[in-house]
């Protein structure tokens, strides 16, 4: 670099320093207790102090009138620290350990109907295993002409797709068949995410290997401590079933089944089977525990339903919510998710009074089979109490039905499945609460 | 029923030429943003996402399309292969008694699953449960639920015990299976299992089973006037119980349970990752935290060793420490930083 060259360099430094220390000394002490009380939020949740005036029109608040940080300073990208709210959460009681366990997406934070992939719910029953993809291997073989194993490099050399579907844990709001006890958006219908998924056609692989004649299933087992197994008929293999590898854009995180994971769109989650590695070709199911045990709904008489796979459409209002009150009477944008495991949503209707009278909402965005679907209702709300209700139709018809009637089917012990609708009672203050209602 | 394999291509040519026809909105499949006023979206609409994958063209002369990956061999389909169906394919050769399952089951299985099956805390409950199904709060076991035995050999095998999965011999799992099978009373304490007899054990409720019939309910979409407003009663209200964790959303309760997630502590955090599990409660002989009694004569030992024992693993007379917790991707580090934790706790 010529001298002229180091100067202007130079004289650049020196500004960027000179503009560094105008930021009044005021400014700048109350920016680093700002930092310290945000540092401290983080840990401590939602004590984050109210703005402080000086920062607030016509003063010019010191971050305009100082540096960032710059590129790279934190090279993989994290959300800011205000939104350090916005994470999963368990519910501690429900399970024996937290290796074995759930946690729930904070719906009543997300937008779009895209779940990041740091919100994703997680599901696992032996932990998450650490996987190192080049030692990771998927085994294709049973009725097959041609058994093959694959490395991650020899997948992805598949011609790919990539959909956005959503995923759900069929023991979504299971909690709730005697009563209402979750107090929270998060708790009642947080088993629930939707991402975009690229990865490989089951299909495309199933014809490379040549499925033999008379063969009806596909089992899926995964490379964790549990070795996840569940049996899929061959016809949902042969539809849309992919084996996936990416999220959101990204390689897949760990706990969604790095490196490689199979996604049945609109069934029950556990049937994605995660960290896969082996895909067996069969004539008869195999009983597995998790399709035996578990993932079987028992209804009054004793019997229990078997390979209840699909989800069917559901839908919760998501603002307001236990979490995100009303604040003062005034016009609001109800919201909310509707979804089902047989296709596009239809429509969603939205009711504020307990389900006697229903009015369209209008559905925002992407309606795309499968996947999430927000939906939208404006409203004058003038301060009195309601009953909020949502209830969706899917494109088969099939219209999302009332808790009473969901049990004078089935009961209250199923625990999956529950797709009724919701009620959230608005009292005068805005407050919202869980409720049931007959 | 599912296509065969050689019909496919034609099958998703077919699709895709309803796709080229024109069968598609082309406002929405170019308009992300596009909200539909109302119910614009029926049966009618085809696909608006078409997300094909190629498929060349199947040559005869090729292995598969692509020809990607390994041929699997014998070998390595043999040791994969581990899963066992209800007619007893997938078994291996072996046999054990109910008497030798008796100490392996009590050895390996107990801590959680209770000397009699009866489910330590929320760990579940595998014996008994008969005549309960009808009942609130069904208990569904081995005996009163699992309807082949072919299941609980192939769970032991390939989950269990839980903190070492695949841990166990054929004839060691033959043997649980059998303990498993004579606490839920369905064979005798002189019993045997072997590869050939298992299939023909019938599960008590191997007929209580059928295949998903739903939609099952059929509700409509009723506009106007759809029921008596004064007829609706609140059933429920979930604050009466009070069994959620909603310090992050109410802020007039001790942050609690959601704290931890950010903790910056690194011994909490492997705590109750890895150790809690036991360490809380007691299971498997393990010390609890914050007794200090219990972990007396341990600190007495030194860090070092107690640390050395987390890591590596420790036989003692009180039960079994498996190495890092069965959670082999901890650092020793980790571990470290737990046992500090652990041991600080039941010091104070």
């Amino acid at each position: 670099m010529s001298k002229a060259g180091h100067d202007r360099v130079a004289d650049l430094l020196g500004k960027v320093a000179d503009a560094a220390s105008r930021v009044p000394r005021e400014d700048r002490r109350n920016f680093l207790k700002r930092g310290l009380a945000l540092a401290g939020a983080a840990v401590a949740g939602p004590a984050m102090a109210a703005g402080d005036e000086s920062f607030l029109p016509p003063n010019i608040p010191p971050w305009t009138r100082s540096l960032g940080r710059g590129v790279v300073t934190v090279p993989y990208g994290m959300p800011s620290a205000h939104e350090a709210d916005v994470i999963r959460r368990t519910v501690p009681w429900l399970t024996a350990s937290n290796i074995s366990s759930i946690s729930f997406t904070p719906l009543p934070e997300l937008f779009g109907i895209i779940t990041p992939n740091g919100l994703v719910f997680e599901r696992y029953h032996a932990g998450v295993p650490e996987i190192d993809p080049a030692e990771h291997r998927l085994m294709i073989h049973g009725m097959v002409d041609r058994p093959i194993v694959l490395t991650m490099e020899d997948l992805m050399r598949f011609p790919s797709v990539s959909v956005i579907r959503f995923i759900e844990c069929p023991a979504n709001g299971g909690m709730e068949w005697r009563g209402a006890q979750m107090e929270a958006l998060q708790f009642t219908h947080g088993m629930l995410s939707c991402c975009e998924w690229t990865g490989v056609p089951l299909s495309v692989l199933l014809e490379e290997v040549g499925v033999k004649r008379g063969a009806s299933w596909v089992l899926a087992e995964g490379a964790d401590g549990a070795a996840m197994t569940r049996s899929i008929p061959m016809e949902k293999a042969l539809d849309d079933s992919l084996v996936v590898y990416a999220q959101n854009g990204e390689a897949l995180r760990p706990e969604q089944g790095y490196p490689v994971r199979l996604l049945n769109p609109g069934w029950e989650g556990n049937t994605s089977v995660k960290w896969l590695r082996r895909l067996e070709v069969g004539d008869q199911p195999w009983y597995q525990r998790e399709e035996t045990s578990k993932y079987t709904d028992l209804m009054p008489d004793g019997r229990a339903r078997k390979f209840t796979f699909v989800q069917e459409t559901n839908s919760v209002i998501t603002f307001p919510c236990p979490e995100r009150p009303f604040t003062t009477p005034g016009r609001y944008e109800i919201q909310g998710l509707a979804w089902s495991g047989r296709g596009r949503i239809r429509r969603v209707d939205v009711s504020l009074d307990g389900g006697v009278n229903w009015q369209e909402a209008r559905l925002k965005g992407l309606v795309l089979p499968k996947a999430l679907t927000r939906f939208s209702f404006m409203w004058d709300w003038d301060g009195s109490p309601a009953l909020l209700q949502s209830r969706s139709m899917d494109e088969t018809g099939y219209v999302q039905p009332t808790l009473t009637q969901l049990r004078a089917v089935r009961g209250v012990e199923s625990i999956y499945h529950k797709n009724a609708i919701h009620t959230w009672r608005l009292d005068q203050t805005g407050g919202v609460t869980n409720v049931q209602i007959d | 029923m599912y296509r065969s394999t050689r019909g496919l291509p034609v099958a998703v040519a077919a699709a895709a030429v309803l796709f080229i026809a024109g069968r598609f909105v082309p406002a929405l499949a170019g308009d992300t943003g596009g909200a539909p006023e109302g119910p614009t979206i029926g049966p009618e609409v085809p696909a608006v996402e078409i997300s094909l994958a190629y498929r060349p063209e199947l040559d005869p002369g090729r292995a598969g399309y692509y020809g990607f990956g390994t041929t699997a061999t014998p070998e390595m389909i043999a040791g994969w292969d581990i899963d066992v169906r209800p007619d007893g394919t997938g078994l291996p050769e072996g046999s054990g008694s109910v008497e030798e399952g008796e100490p392996l089951y009590e050895e390996q299985c107990a801590a959680c699953h209770g000397f009699f099956g009866e489910g330590e805390g929320r760990w579940p409950k595998l014996a008994g449960g008969y005549g309960t199904l009808t009942e609130a709060r069904p208990e569904k076991t081995i005996g009163s639920y699992w309807p082949y035995a072919s299941t609980v050999w192939d769970y032991v095998h390939r989950a269990m015990p839980f903190f070492e999965p695949q841990s166990l011999t054929d004839d060691e799992v033959y043997a649980i299976v059998a303990y498993l099978l004579y606490l839920n009373d369905i064979v005798g304490d002189d019993f045997v299992l072997t590869r050939d007899n298992l299939a023909g054990i019938e599960m008590p409720h191997r007929d209580g089973f059928f295949v998903d019939p739903r939609p099952d309910v059929q509700n409509v979409a009723c506009m106007k006037d759809c029921k008596d407003p004064d007829s609706i009663k609140i059933t429920w209200d979930s604050t009466d119980l009070g069994v959620t964790p909603t310090e992050f959303f109410k802020g007039d309760e001790e942050e609690g349970e959601t704290a931890t997630a950010a903790d910056p502590n690194l011994g909490l955090n492997v705590y109750q990752q890895a150790c809690a599990t036991c360490h809380k409660g007691g299971l498997a002989g393990a010390p609890i935290v914050g007794d200090r009694d219990q972990w007396r004569t341990r600190l007495a030992q030194g860090m070092d060793v107690l640390v050395e024992h987390a890591v590596n693993g420790y036989q003692g007379s009180a039960g079994y420490m498996p190495p890092k917790g069965g959670q082999i991707q901890l650092t020793d580090e980790e571990v470290a930083a737990a046992v500090r934790y652990m041991t600080a706790s039941a010091s104070e």
